[in-house]
């Protein structure tokens, strides 16, 4: 399938211009409440790589496909910074072994996890597994009676906006995502999938990452992730509603069939 | 002059007892004896009897009475209906309290020679009703006859008690109750002993249909069916047989609604009809329960009632619309799904058709149509308020609903409009006839917003209301930065500005930012702002734990809703609303922290209201403010109370032609014979007065001497030597 990519309509440059242009404090109204998938820069600071690009490729392809406003410029937040607390949403991922958290960065984390924010964790390497492990780990030190349980398949975030079968990304990946619950939402979302790897993009065009196993449908599996993602971020458990279930449960069962 | 003997004085009781108690042991033990023994067994036996008789005496010492005393006419008591219900006619030329005066009148000159007291009763405490006047006046008051109560306080007077007791009205009492057997109704009008007659001030029922009562079937629960009976009575010789019956629902600012009709099926006078109806709104509704009487009904006053129903909340039924996923919206959803209280139902615009390419066959995608005609047509009045988020009126085909959705929160509904570049003069609203019911102008610019960040400013009304307090209480006059604000235009009359914008003004004024208003039933806020959310989500949530949004939100739906805890004062009506009675008092209670003077409106719940009545009372006591209106007229009205600068709170009330007092129109003379039959008394008409027995005269002491019949020494020498005797008569008989 063509995947079309930076044919601007009117709405869509104006949105891009408003978020490149403005700074922090002086959005254009109606840009504060808009998805931003800010990086956790944690021990070593900020990811470098080709997947750096993944966050404002997930804002650009949310604002392409949806409703929803986003940020394309990116910005990047520490655990201990009291940013932290001024969006809902923050990414951390990495391919390596993160070093353990400072006490400050430990409870930054649980506060913004306890104020109701979420954090999506992506592991860039699952082959080695290294990434996950090492923050599942500290994620014990900051949420230390919350477990990490697999999504259920009937999970709110598998029909956010696309209804999908499994989460997918760089690498096809074990067929559930992973969080930890506050309440009954999922504060905590974790990907073994290499999902910022699958969405970043080269300056010139053109993903910057193969898929494996491959195909365009694995790529556009795993943006529609990205989005449902998103939606759950911004609408939580919208989809769960009973005004959608009839028409969803038709849907699922015509995919199905 | 006449004379008596008695016991003497200084004894007490019990030794009068104790004494009879010893004078029939020794009699039994003399019986035992005298079976026992047979020698001289009667010289014993009388000696002892005489003994014993002459020891009591000793003790209790007889004395003569003497008195002297005067014959004077008997005391009776007589008891007028003086309920509202005898202000309804006895004949086309009298109503039936002329009739019970009439009948007071000729009870007077019947009983001329005894001592008459005259008093009215209905639900309170008996009333003294003055002779001197001619002809007699008897005021009328109160919706109930309880003779039952009356008997009980005639009989807890102090003094001289009546011989008689002559009741005069219609027989239609409340107490004693209607259907107690003999027994019952003897125990509850027989207490004080004497006969209670009665006079019938009228026999035959008036032409009259009438709404006997009302009754609901359990309480009023907001969108729930509530099964109501209204009983029809029709009397005389009206064309009974069916009368049409009707329940609307009184407004503020609009037309009635009609909630229910039916048709009372009459048989033996009287008819139900059950209807059904369901009340949108929470608090207090006032109803219009009315007949269409046939011709010739003389009583026009208890054709139609005017009631008030409290209804309560189940849960608050909300419908939320998002023009696009945010994180404010995002922060709202979480508070209101957290609320259990709240039943929300959502529909968020997540994909636009005409820009959005999600690249995904419908199929493929978890979005639905949204149902506006469904949701503005069918489904409107089962909410109980609206939030209008970000949401653009023509691109989402919002116009065409807007005259409907302000009609809905006329009749009572609520609205909230929440800012965002497609809220307000951004999303199309401006000029719409949504536009005119908002608390705030929305001034047509070229520009609808401003991006520039700031920080929300409390106003005074802000700073007093209710509303605000929750969060207040938690950051005190802190807010976080906002980021932008659509532009909006002048408060509209009436309404409260509580957050304004530190630098932009409209004419003259600081632009406001959160504004509350009432439009007809209904109550309308505007927020300008979209970033409420950083109350959820920011450092300065965090340091209240994330609870400021939820204060502020708490406040904002509770106010919406009428939720008590964020109004300034509570009303209530002290007794009934009546037309045409005294004064209807409404007592304005604050909240605690409430200062500055009363302010009352009230106004009449019809389309084409006059001028509201207006009272100021200045002050600041925390006391109860007791507040006298006059001159009002049966229907409905709503009492809005503003303290200073709060926040108006509002409380609709019912006001009566008549009232319950007229419900049932008919006399009861059954009742009447009843009660004189059960008392030993007779019932008569008001020409039959002349048959009423005259008590007996009351003698009553002017001179009363006492001397004992024999000196104390005389009583104890006798019963020694008796006692004497006696033991002699034993030892003759070898008896110990």
């Amino acid at each position: 399938m063509a995947h079309p990519r930076l044919r601007l309509n009117r709405r869509e440059a104006l949105a891009a211009l408003a978020a490149f242009t403005a700074a922090r404090a002086a959005f254009a109204f109606g840009q504060d409440g808009a998805f931003h998938p800010r990086v956790l820069s944690s021990g070593k600071g900020l990811p470098e790589g080709p997947r750096s690009s993944g966050p404002t490729s997930w804002s650009w392809e949310l604002i392409r496909r949806t409703s929803a406003p986003a940020r394309l410029t990116v910005g990047s937040v520490s655990a201990d910074s009291s940013q932290l607390l001024e969006e809902p949403f923050t990414v951390w991922f990495g391919g390596e072994t993160v070093p353990p958290l400072s006490e400050p960065e430990v409870r930054g984390l649980r506060v913004y996890l306890n104020l109701g924010g979420v954090l999506f964790v992506d592991d860039s390497n699952p082959e080695l597994g290294a990434f996950g492990r090492s923050v599942r780990s500290e994620l014990t030190r900051v949420l230390p009676e919350s477990p990490v349980v697999r999504l259920p398949d009937q999970h709110v975030l598998y029909k956010s906006y696309y209804l999908l079968d499994r989460p997918v990304g760089r690498v096809e990946g074990p067929p559930y995502l992973e969080a930890i619950h506050s309440g009954k939402m999922a504060c905590v979302l974790l990907s073994s999938h290499d999902l910022l790897g699958a969405l970043a993009q080269e300056k010139g065009g053109g993903f910057t990452l193969p898929v494996q196993p491959g195909g365009q449908e694995q790529r556009e599996q795993a943006i529609r992730l990205a989005i449902n993602l998103a939606m759950y971020v911004l609408c939580l458990d919208y989809k769960d509603d009973q005004v959608h279930a009839e028409e969803l449960m038709r849907r699922r069962g015509r995919q199905r069939r | 002059m006449s004379t008596s003997w008695a016991i003497t004085e200084d004894v007490d009781r019990w030794v009068v007892i104790l004494a009879a108690c010893l004078l029939l042991g020794a009699l039994a033990l003399l019986v035992y004896e005298l079976r026992t023994h047979r020698q001289r067994s009667w010289v014993i036996f009388s000696t002892g009897i005489l003994a014993a008789v002459a020891v009591a005496l000793a003790v209790v010492r007889p004395v003569f009475v003497s008195s002297r005393g005067n014959l004077v006419g008997p005391r009776v008591v007589v008891l007028v209906d003086q309920s509202r219900r005898m202000r309804l006619p006895a004949a086309a030329d009298a109503s039936r309290i002329q009739r019970a005066a009439e009948a007071v009148q000729s009870i007077a000159q019947h009983f001329e020679s005894a001592r008459l007291n005259v008093f009215g009763f209905s639900e309170g405490p008996l009333e003294p009703i003055s002779l001197g006047k001619q002809p007699i006046e008897i005021p009328t008051h109160g919706a109930r006859s309880d003779l039952a109560q009356a008997l009980r306080e005639l009989g807890a007077t102090p003094g001289e008690r009546p011989r008689a007791v002559i009741v005069v009205g219609d027989g239609r009492m409340a107490r004693p109750l209607e259907d107690l057997n003999e027994a019952r109704l003897r125990e509850a009008v027989a207490g004080l002993g004497v006969p209670v007659h009665s006079v019938a001030v009228m026999d035959a029922p008036p032409n009259d249909a009438s709404i006997r009562s009302v009754r609901a079937a359990g309480v009023a629960v907001a969108h729930q069916a509530l099964a109501v009976t209204v009983e029809v009575g029709c009397e005389g010789d009206l064309a009974c047989g069916r009368i049409p019956v009707r329940v609307r629902e009184l407004r503020d600012g609009v037309a009635a609604a009609e909630l229910a009709t039916g048709v009372a099926e009459i048989r033996d006078g009287v008819g139900t009809v059950e209807l059904e109806i369901t009340l949108d709104r929470a608090g207090g509704r006032v109803l219009e329960v009315s007949i269409e009487p046939p011709g010739g009904d003389l009583i026009p006053e208890n054709d139609t009632r005017y009631l008030t129903f409290v209804v309560a909340r189940d849960r608050i039924r909300l419908l939320h619309l998002a023009g696009r996923p945010t994180y404010d919206v995002r922060a709202l959803r979480r508070w209101l799904k957290s609320d259990e209280s709240v039943d929300v139902v959502a529909f968020f615009i997540l994909r636009d058709s005409e820009g959005d390419d999600p690249g995904a066959s419908q199929f493929e995608l978890a979005l639905i149509h949204f149902p506006v005609d469904e949701l503005f047509t069918e489904h409107l009045r089962s909410f109980d308020a609206i939030i209008l988020q970000d949401i653009d009126a023509i691109r989402y085909r919002l116009t065409k609903y807007l005259a409907r959705l302000a009609g809905y929160v006329e009749l009572g509904g609520g609205l909230i409009m929440v800012g965002g570049p497609s809220s307000f003069a951004g999303g199309n609203y401006a000029g719409t006839p949504l536009d005119s019911i908002l608390p705030v102008e929305q001034p047509r610019r070229d520009k609808p917003s401003d991006s520039k960040a700031f920080v929300p400013r409390y106003t005074q009304a802000g700073l007093a209301a209710a509303v605000t307090r929750p969060i207040r209480d938690l950051l005190g006059l802190s807010l976080p930065e906002m980021a932008g604000s659509n532009f909006l235009g002048q408060a509209r009359p009436g309404s409260i500005v509580l957050w304004e914008h530190p630098e932009i003004s409209v004419s003259g004024q600081s632009m406001p930012v959160l504004a509350l208003g009432e439009a007809g039933d209904g109550r309308t806020i505007a927020l300008s702002v979209d970033s409420t959310h950083r109350l959820a989500f920011s450092p300065m949530a965090a340091s209240v734990a994330g609870r400021a949004y939820g204060a502020l939100w708490d406040g904002l739906l509770g106010w919406l809703m009428r939720d008590p805890r964020y109004e300034a004062a509570r009303v209530e009506v002290v007794g009934e609303c009546l037309e045409g009675e005294a004064d209807t008092v409404l007592r304005v209670t604050r909240l605690p922290g409430m200062q500055g003077q009363v302010n009352l409106t009230l106004i009449p719940l019809t389309p084409d209201a006059k001028e509201p009545i207006v009272r100021q009372l200045p002050g600041d006591s925390a006391e109860p403010t007791e507040i006298h209106i006059s001159g009002l007229v049966a229907g409905g009205y709503t009492a809005k109370v503003r303290i200073g600068e709060a926040p108006p709170s509002r409380h609709d009330f019912a006001c009566e032609r008549g009232g319950s007092a007229f419900a049932d129109s008919r006399p009861d003379r059954a009742r009447l014979e009843a009660i004189s039959r059960v008392t030993g008394g007779i019932s008569v008409d008001v020409p039959g007065i002349s048959r009423l027995p005259l008590p007996e005269a009351t003698r009553v002491s002017a001179e009363r001497q006492v001397a004992p019949m024999l000196p104390p020494w005389v009583w104890t020498l006798t019963s020694a030597l008796l006692l004497g005797v006696h033991w002699i008569a034993r030892r003759n008989s070898g008896l110990p």
